[in-house]
């Protein structure tokens, strides 16, 4: 949730996750200014889609639009310098979705994925810890235990997570995860 | 913003997300295989990433190199191939696969897509085997006996080298192809994390998942 | 003396001028001093060994040293607990799978190797000697600090020279279990948990969530063979055999020797029969 600017903590309850859909959300990370342009235009464009079609994209073609769209910005003039994590929720088929995109706009469904330095110090805790069959509760202090790791090893002082479940029925958001722990 | 000085010579954006692909010709029958990995560099994102891909009744595409191009590059394909099955009212022949896939490539000979695209099959009626690697502008190669690309096609070459016989059947082509995919990637960091192979035969196409090292 | 004359042997003052005559070499560098070694001549802030190496083309060969590894060490009530991986790599090119990045300085001292592979062997070599020295002069063991500190006196000659270390000391002495951190920098801390090497992030992640003073022994070699086993699997660079090292009040032991590849598999089954 921490906005960074230089050396400076500019905001701190930023908000990094743009609603696409109902059931839809994209977490952005990356260049600031492209990330909002982007998310923003992918938004509009999935809402967009909505109203002349009369249905919403399903998480898998909504991230299919998206790796398009950055894939040809990225052989443009301006590229667009933004890493992603798309959640989903798709009604139809009842199952729940995770994609990965980074800026060269390679995109991979994962179970669970960090962007960052600071995702790094994650991805072993969720190795370690996560299975598929978690529920909200586990997953919910799967998510501390990550915080904690991030403020405990991690220079840059990250002290608040945002925190939303998609699921079958809408999204929901959950109260913030706040790092616990000292730092080493 | 990503330093594109150090990323930006061809070597390391090949490299990039890491990967290989092999092909090898038996008897009436030709094997494809690729790994699994999708790293970023160091890290290992992804171990159910595959770069092959089925593009027409026995006839296999692999695309190693960056992943942001393996899939546009498979996706602009699939679009191109589709567009021709409909005009032409017939399915893709091997040798006409390797010109759609030059075709495409060339079409960016100054801003190319990054990847080594790998091609086997069985030809629809006289049932012969192709096989066939290009470079990432089209330059296509067809030897008579296998194709290596991605990140660890040095040791690939060496594992094809002394494994490859002549007319091996599909059993021995699965043992062969298998051996020298596996034991290549497991001396290169940036592949591996587990195989697919596919046997093309004239009346079946056997898939198979290795079981390999994930580190 | 007489007697020797006699037979036509020549007497040597010492026994540098004895190695010198028969090895037929200038002077002794590093074979009688260890900490003696060949000094370039370029300015100390333009040493780069890679400069040196040139393709067929004509373009410098950047020389890889092993830097990719994974190593850890942590402290708890039970002693010492050193865990690495055993992969060494040059660039992307796997050149070994089964490296043994765990020293045996003696049987009451450790140390690990990252960086550069040469470099770490060397040092911890010629630290052994001292330590052994210390040993026979003292008539008794020397502390982990004092030998984390004869290695970090040691490296320090040479920084700037292009050294590339990052080792922990570990062991036993009269104020118990002792780590230490050491590096090319000079860096040298005292502390209850490192990981170094370019999985090193990966390993803090699963060491951190799992560490208390309290483990009981099997749990402190467990969360250290997890902890290496989950870089391996995230980390390219780091990979092969997973090595457990053990260090109690009376030495230290090899705990365990495990490839990655039956770890995962086991790993693998525990999870999904636990869910």
């Amino acid at each position: 949730m921490s906005h960074l600017q230089s050396i400076m903590v500019q905001k701190s309850d930023d908000d990094k996750m743009h609603q696409l859909s109902s059931n839809l959300i994209m977490a952005v990370s990356g260049e600031a200014g492209d990330t909002t342009q982007f998310a923003e235009y992918i938004a509009k464009n999935i809402q967009l889609y909505k109203m002349r079609n009369g249905y919403e994209l399903t998480p898998s073609a909504a991230v299919h639009f998206t790796r398009h769209t950055l894939a040809t910005h990225l052989r443009s003039r301006e590229p667009y310098f933004v890493n992603l994590l798309m959640g989903g929720f798709d009604p139809d088929s009842n199952t729940s979705e995770l994609y990965y995109m980074d800026y060269l706009a390679a995109s991979v469904p994962v179970k669970y994925y960090a962007f960052g330095y600071g995702g790094m110090f994650t991805l072993a805790v969720m190795d370690k810890d996560y299975r598929p069959n978690m529920n909200v509760d586990e997953a919910y202090e799967l998510l501390k235990k990550c915080a904690n790791e991030i403020k405990r090893r991690f220079i840059i002082n990250l002290p608040k997570f945002r925190v939303r479940v998609i699921s079958k029925d809408g999204i929901k958001e959950l109260p913030y995860v706040v790092a616990e722990g000292e730092a080493a | 913003m990503p330093d594109f000085s150090e990323i930006f010579s061809l070597q390391s954006i090949l490299n990039y997300n890491g990967g290989c692909v092999v092909a090898m010709r038996g008897k009436n029958c030709v094997a494809i295989a690729c790994d699994l990995r999708f790293g970023v560099q160091a890290q290992t994102i992804s171990t159910d990433f595959e770069r092959v891909f089925e593009v027409g009744p026995h006839l296999y595409i692999g695309l190693p190199g960056l992943a942001t191009d393996t899939q546009t590059v498979f996706q602009r394909l699939q679009f191109r191939i589709k567009m021709y099955e409909m005009r032409e009212g017939r399915r893709v022949k091997p040798r006409t696969l390797m010109a759609m896939v030059q075709n495409l490539l060339y079409e960016r000979r100054f801003g190319p897509y990054f990847v080594e695209p790998v091609i086997a099959g069985l030809h629809p009626t006289t049932k012969e085997p192709y096989i066939c690697a290009l470079d990432l502008i089209g330059c296509e190669c067809e030897p008579e006996d296998f194709v290596v690309s991605g990140t660890c096609s040095e040791s690939l070459y060496g594992m094809c080298e002394t494994t490859w016989r002549e007319d091996m059947e599909p059993d021995d082509l699965f043992e062969c192809i298998s051996q020298s995919l596996v034991n290549a990637f497991d001396r290169d960091a940036l592949s591996g994390w587990g195989a697919v192979v596919h046997v093309i035969e004239q009346d079946k196409v056997t898939t198979r998942y290795l079981k390999c090292r994930q580190d | 003396m007489a007697l020797e004359a006699l037979h036509g042997i020549t007497r040597y003052h010492s026994k540098n001028e004895m190695l010198r005559d028969e090895m037929m070499i200038p002077d002794m560098e590093n074979l009688s001093n260890q900490c003696q070694l060949a000094i370039p001549s370029i300015p100390k802030g333009e040493v780069n060994v890679g400069e040196y190496l040139v393709d067929e083309t004509g373009r410098k060969i950047k020389l890889n040293y092993a830097h990719g590894t994974t190593t850890l060490g942590f402290k708890f009530d039970g002693g010492v607990i050193m865990a690495v991986d055993s992969r060494a790599t040059s660039g992307q090119y796997i050149g070994s799978g089964n490296v043994k990045k765990i020293i045996e300085i003696n049987p009451y001292l450790l140390g690990t190797m990252a960086g550069g592979a040469a470099d770490c062997t060397y040092w911890e070599r010629v630290l052994a000697k001292q330590c052994r020295i210390y040993e026979l002069r003292n008539r008794e063991r020397i502390s982990v600090a004092a030998a984390s500190k004869l290695l970090a006196n040691m490296v320090y000659q040479y920084k700037g020279y292009g050294l590339s270390m990052g080792v922990m000391i570990a062991g036993w002495d009269k104020k118990g279990p002792g780590l230490y951190y050491v590096d090319n920098d000079g860096n040298r801390m005292p502390g209850n948990a490192f990981s170094v090497g370019s999985g090193s992030i990966y390993a803090y992640g699963v060491l951190d969530s799992g560490y208390s003073k309290d483990l009981s022994d099997a749990e402190a070699q467990e969360l250290g063979r997890r902890a290496i086993y989950h870089a391996t699997h995230r980390d390219a660079y780091s990979g092969g055999i997973v090595r457990v090292y053990h260090i109690k009040e009376d030495g230290w032991i090899k705990i365990s020797e495990e490839d990655c590849k039956d770890l995962h598999y086991k790993y693998a089954d525990e999870k999904s029969a636990f869910s």
